[in-house]
């Protein structure tokens, strides 16, 4: 029987199921990161059709503690002023955009100062009390891009290609559990620690195995969706003090599943692959460049190197600048 | 030999397939030019043409092929020659889990490394991988020569029921129902002649020093 489930995972599993793309340039500069995860994307977009999304690090240039918010806001009167008046009370707004989207709502984006990262997690549920409201992210270090629809058709609508940064990762979604709407495209993120994101392809198996210990710790789940399990789970290590390879290394112990998860840190990228390997993930190290996707193709976008390497079962690989 | 190259820039998978199929009742030799690592080349071509693959190629490159002989230049995705059943697949650089997963007869041929499950349920035909090979290396073989002359990792022949793994470097752990036996002069010769065929060039003791992984009878 578990011969059947593993062939069942190997043969759907490897075909279909989301797509997850990471670059980062080791010179440590800002380069047109928005622009290479656009193209790997796009290179992956069979993969998930139904939302996709970015976090591009090194793309914000705040001062300390401050904040760039993304919520979704559905086009119904009053409801984006009661928002900017409840923000009003938190921090001033510093700078504000609201983009159109698409679903009936839009997205508002803008710039909040608060005195410190502790304050971010109560601001968020404080927004998410509000009616016709949904927080997308808050980020201090990188801009989260993500909607329902097409890669093509949101980077247009976001401008993704003109974000420079120095890395970032990136997810088309093939949804297999949950809502497919905004909230739900990937990157996730904790506020167990600032800047963490993670992108996913696979499901986890021993799910509560993994929530239950982290709500007993006060960790706070937003969702029943495995990737945000994962990003809290990430968080949670690192801020234990693991280095990121090694809370990947923990990663492929811990968590059961077929999986290829990706993770973002205001300094990296890393991926882990589950132990026996039912989810694909290839990666290249140039002079330049760190990059990893799932597969081929989308290392091309970014690279002429043939070097592609296959990421073993179990294995973990991490770049931080 | 009449020579046709399809520029694939652009191309959707199926309108590849198409072109492939159409062109091999005019020439006896495809020139596949900028693949962008596409899914399912040749998927179930059955004619008897040279293929060239100038590039990398994604998942099932050559799929239920049977008859033609295809050579890519670059890499190639999960599952290579997946359930072929007769012909040549050459691929010069690295592949990705389960190379010639399911084969029934002709030959699977990666020059570099590859992922995991090589040659994962293959019931005939010949897998030769020039490099190393990953986690359960002839998952539930049913058939054919597997020859890795690389390192394998772990679980190799992991519940093999027939066929034989000959594995040149070295064998991390067996899997259940493999055992390792020494070869016999007859397989040395039969290694010789296959990897001779396709340009392999191994020292004459090297052949003495091949692993032969069978079922446990």
């Amino acid at each position: 029987m578990a011969y059947v489930r593993v062939f069942t995972d190997h043969f759907i599993g490897g075909r279909k199921m989301c797509g997850i793309a990471g670059v980062i340039y080791k010179d440590k500069k800002t380069h047109p990161v928005g622009e290479a995860l656009t193209s790997m994307l796009e290179s992956l977009q069979h993969r998930g059709p139904d939302s996709a999304g970015y976090a591009i690090y090194g793309s914000l240039d705040f001062p300390k503690n401050y904040y760039q918010l993304n919520i979704e806001v559905k086009r119904k009167r009053g409801t984006l002023d009661n928002l900017k008046s409840l923000l009003n009370q938190i921090s001033p707004i510093f700078e504000e955009q609201l983009i159109e989207s698409v679903g009936g709502s839009d997205i508002y984006k803008c710039k909040i100062a608060l005195d410190e990262f502790s304050l971010l997690k109560p601001c968020i549920n404080e927004i998410d009390d509000l009616e016709n409201v949904r927080f997308i992210n808050g980020s201090h270090s990188f801009e989260m891009i993500k909607d329902t629809g097409k890669v093509k058709d949101i980077a247009e609508r976001f401008d993704v290609p003109s974000r420079m940064g120095t890395h970032g990762i990136g997810h088309t979604r093939f949804a297999t559990e949950s809502g497919v709407d905004r909230y739900h495209a990937h990157p996730y993120q904790s506020y167990i620690i600032p800047d963490i994101t993670v992108v996913h392809n696979g499901q986890i198996t021993n799910y509560w195995k993994i929530r239950d210990p982290l709500e007993r710790k006060g960790h706070t789940f937003e969702s029943f969706n495995d990737t945000e399990c994962i990003v809290h789970y990430m968080a949670d290590k690192l801020n234990q003090g693991y280095k990121l390879e090694e809370a990947l290394d923990q990663a492929v112990i811990d968590l059961d599943g077929p999986f290829s998860i990706l993770v973002g840190t205001p300094n990296g990228i890393g991926i882990a692959k589950d132990k026996l390997g039912l989810r694909p993930g290839v990666m290249v190290e140039t002079d330049e460049i760190f990059a990893v996707a799932s597969e081929e193709m989308a290392l091309h976008d970014v690279t002429d190197s043939d070097e592609i390497e296959q990421i073993a079962p179990g294995e973990t690989r991490a770049y931080t600048i | 030999m009449k020579e046709y190259v399809i520029d694939a820039n652009g191309m959707e998978e199926k309108e590849l397939n198409r072109t492939i199929k159409e062109q091999t009742k005019y020439h006896d030799k495809l020139i596949i030019d900028n693949p962008d690592s596409k899914h399912n080349i040749c998927a179930g071509l059955t004619e008897d043409v040279e293929i060239e693959i100038n590039g990398s190629a994604g998942y099932f490159v050559g799929t239920m092929a049977h008859g033609p002989r295809i050579h890519i230049t670059g890499n190639a995705g999960w599952f290579a020659g997946d359930n072929m059943t007769e012909g040549e697949l050459i691929i010069e650089g690295t592949a990705g889990d389960g190379a010639g997963q399911g084969i029934y007869g002709g030959t699977v041929i990666v020059k570099g490394n590859v992922g995991s499950r090589t040659g994962e349920i293959m019931k005939g035909g010949t897998v030769i991988i020039g490099g190393n090979s990953g986690f359960m290396t002839g998952l539930l073989m049913m058939g054919g020569k597997l020859i890795i002359l690389g390192d394998v990792t772990e679980d190799v022949g992991e519940s093999i029921m027939r066929g034989t793994i000959f594995v040149l470097g070295n064998v991390k752990s067996l899997g259940k129902n493999a055992v390792m036996e020494k070869t016999t002069s007859e397989d040395q010769k039969e290694l010789q002649e296959v990897l001779a065929e396709y340009g392999f060039e191994l020292a004459d003791e090297d052949y003495a020093n091949f692993k032969k992984i069978v079922n446990m009878q």
